[in-house]
């Protein structure tokens, strides 16, 4: 905050930094990789594809790193459970604990004990609902902040987790096609119908914000025409959604489409989920205290 | 006992005087402000009105950064004073980001500086001997809580003796400030809010701010 010139503060729109600057970044990248975490299990486990929950599993790991970077005192992590009740970083850092703890037994089991079917079951099913949990709360953190008007929508759960299971869904992709799995077609299938969903909810949560106040109206205007355009445009809009489409529609056409090309489309996903978080993050103004017009 | 403020902005000149006496009071490193005096103008020439504010954290009775804090060290106390513990935060901001009047702030730079490349000033010294700041920890007014306390232990009254009341109250030169027990309806605060319309600021960011302000 310190480059905000103190005659500046809060007498006009005033950029969140918190969350996004230095160390901030380290938690814009581990709502990213939550996201894909949860999303990658849960297809992982629909598609009974135990690689993809190791690397589901790999992801959240990556996660927890990224959330310690962000903290000033990572040692003191284990606090972060004390209050579930009433925040949601504290109930998030549980969800991800849990999620971790279930997602090694299913692994234990699939690849030891094959045949313990309903343990294997009902542990996949704990793990898929943190991971879910895991996917959806940080949505919840960010849209729980009313100070930031463009955060504060209901939509904003929706977006990240639906961009979560967009981006799982891709990495599971990728994963099948080193495997050459015969499951390519009906994953493909489910890419499409997440993607347009994804797209929707995204020109959805911006024309509310809109219409929802003089700030979030604000925020809008900085991700599609201001200094943020770029961001949206070519991260959001291009690799999160254009390409993904262009080539999902391209493959639904012609059955027969190269790895290359899918592997491309994975890519664009991922790089479009990471720009979406950076945009949602970077795109939060508060109000001004005072006017200064 | 919740403690409050009423801030008569008529009164206030924009002195700062406030700002200076709590850096001089906590030793608040260099670009760190635990209050301000904001300025901004409402209207159009020639009908223009400057407006000061005179701003601190707001102790708020439903604070956003209580509730927001994973760890419990953003607390409130049984007298309405919200302050941070330094040895349960972990640095995470949620609390910065989810406060409507920001008025937090992380201290990083341990080696900052008021003359950088100089000898530390001798108040700087004592500074880090008096009042010694946890870098990477969030940092906000505390109502001078310091103050309140070992007043009411000597038997003194906050709002009312000088010794337990919060320095930007005692500096004011125009006594724009108003400081003392929003619970007690017989405290001179309470009167002045009531016989002066005092108002909360942003009362739309549903916290219930002890602070308030007359026109």
């Amino acid at each position: 905050m310190s480059d905000i010139k103190p005659y500046d503060f809060m007498v006009k729109y005033q950029q969140q930094k918190d969350w996004i600057d230095g160390r901030g970044n380290f938690i814009a990248f581990a709502f990213f990789l939550g996201g894909i975490a949860g999303g990658l299990y849960l297809a992982a486990a629909y598609f009974d594809n135990l690689l993809g929950i190791f690397i589901a599993f790999l992801l959240t790991g990556l996660m927890g790193a990224s959330y310690m970077l962000h903290l000033t005192h990572p040692m003191r992590f284990w606090r972060m459970m004390s209050k579930p009740g009433t925040s949601w970083i504290a109930r998030g850092f549980t969800f991800i604990m849990l999620f971790g703890l279930f997602t090694v037994i299913t692994m234990i089991l699939m690849q030891w004990a094959p045949n313990a079917t309903a343990a294997i079951t009902t542990f996949k099913v704990l793990a898929g609902i943190f991971a879910f949990a895991q996917s959806i709360y940080t949505g919840f953190a960010v849209s729980y902040v009313s100070a930031i008007k463009m955060w504060n929508s209901a939509i904003v759960p929706v977006l990240f987790v639906t961009c979560g299971v967009s981006g799982g869904l891709a990495i599971l992709l990728a994963v099948m096609l080193g495997q050459n799995g015969t499951q390519i077609v009906a994953l493909e299938n489910i890419i499409r119908i997440v993607l347009i969903g994804f797209a929707v909810i995204v020109a959805v949560y911006l024309w509310n914000a809109t219409y929802s106040s003089t700030s979030a109206k604000d925020s809008v205007i900085r991700l599609i025409g201001g200094s943020l355009a770029p961001l949206f445009w070519i991260g959001v809009f291009l690799f999160g959604i254009a390409i993904p489409v262009a080539i999902s529609a391209a493959t639904y056409w012609v059955h027969d489409a190269s790895s290359g090309l899918l592997l491309t489309a994975v890519v664009s996903e991922i790089i479009g989920g990471l720009a979406l978080r950076f945009a949602v993050l970077k795109a939060g103004v508060y109000t001004p205290l005072l006017p200064a017009e | 006992m919740r403690w409050g403020m009423a801030i008569e902005l008529k009164r206030c000149i924009g002195c700062n005087a406030c700002v200076l006496a709590c850096k001089a009071e906590h030793f608040v490193p260099p670009q760190m402000f635990w209050n301000r005096v904001l300025i901004g103008e409402k209207g159009k020439y020639p009908q223009v009105t400057k407006l000061i504010y005179s701003v601190r954290c707001n102790h708020c009775a439903e604070p956003k950064c209580v509730k927001v804090c994973p760890t419990g060290a953003t607390q409130q106390r049984e007298d309405g004073i919200v302050w941070v513990d330094d040895e349960k935060c972990v640095g995470c901001r949620y609390c910065m980001v989810a406060c409507p009047y920001q008025m937090r702030q992380m201290y990083e730079e341990e080696d900052a500086q008021y003359f950088p490349g100089q000898e530390l000033t001798e108040h700087e010294k004592i500074g880090k001997l008096l009042y010694p700041h946890t870098p990477g920890v969030v940092q906000k007014c505390v109502f001078c809580k310091e103050r309140i306390d070992s007043g009411i232990a000597q038997g003194l009254t906050p709002g009312v003796d000088r010794d337990a009341t919060p320095a930007c109250v005692i500096v004011c030169p125009t006594k724009a400030i108003h400081f003392g027990d929003l619970d007690d309806p017989n405290s001179e605060i309470n009167r002045v809010i009531k016989e002066k319309h005092a108002h909360a600021f942003h009362p739309e960011f549903d916290t219930q701010p002890s602070i308030s302000y007359i026109d």
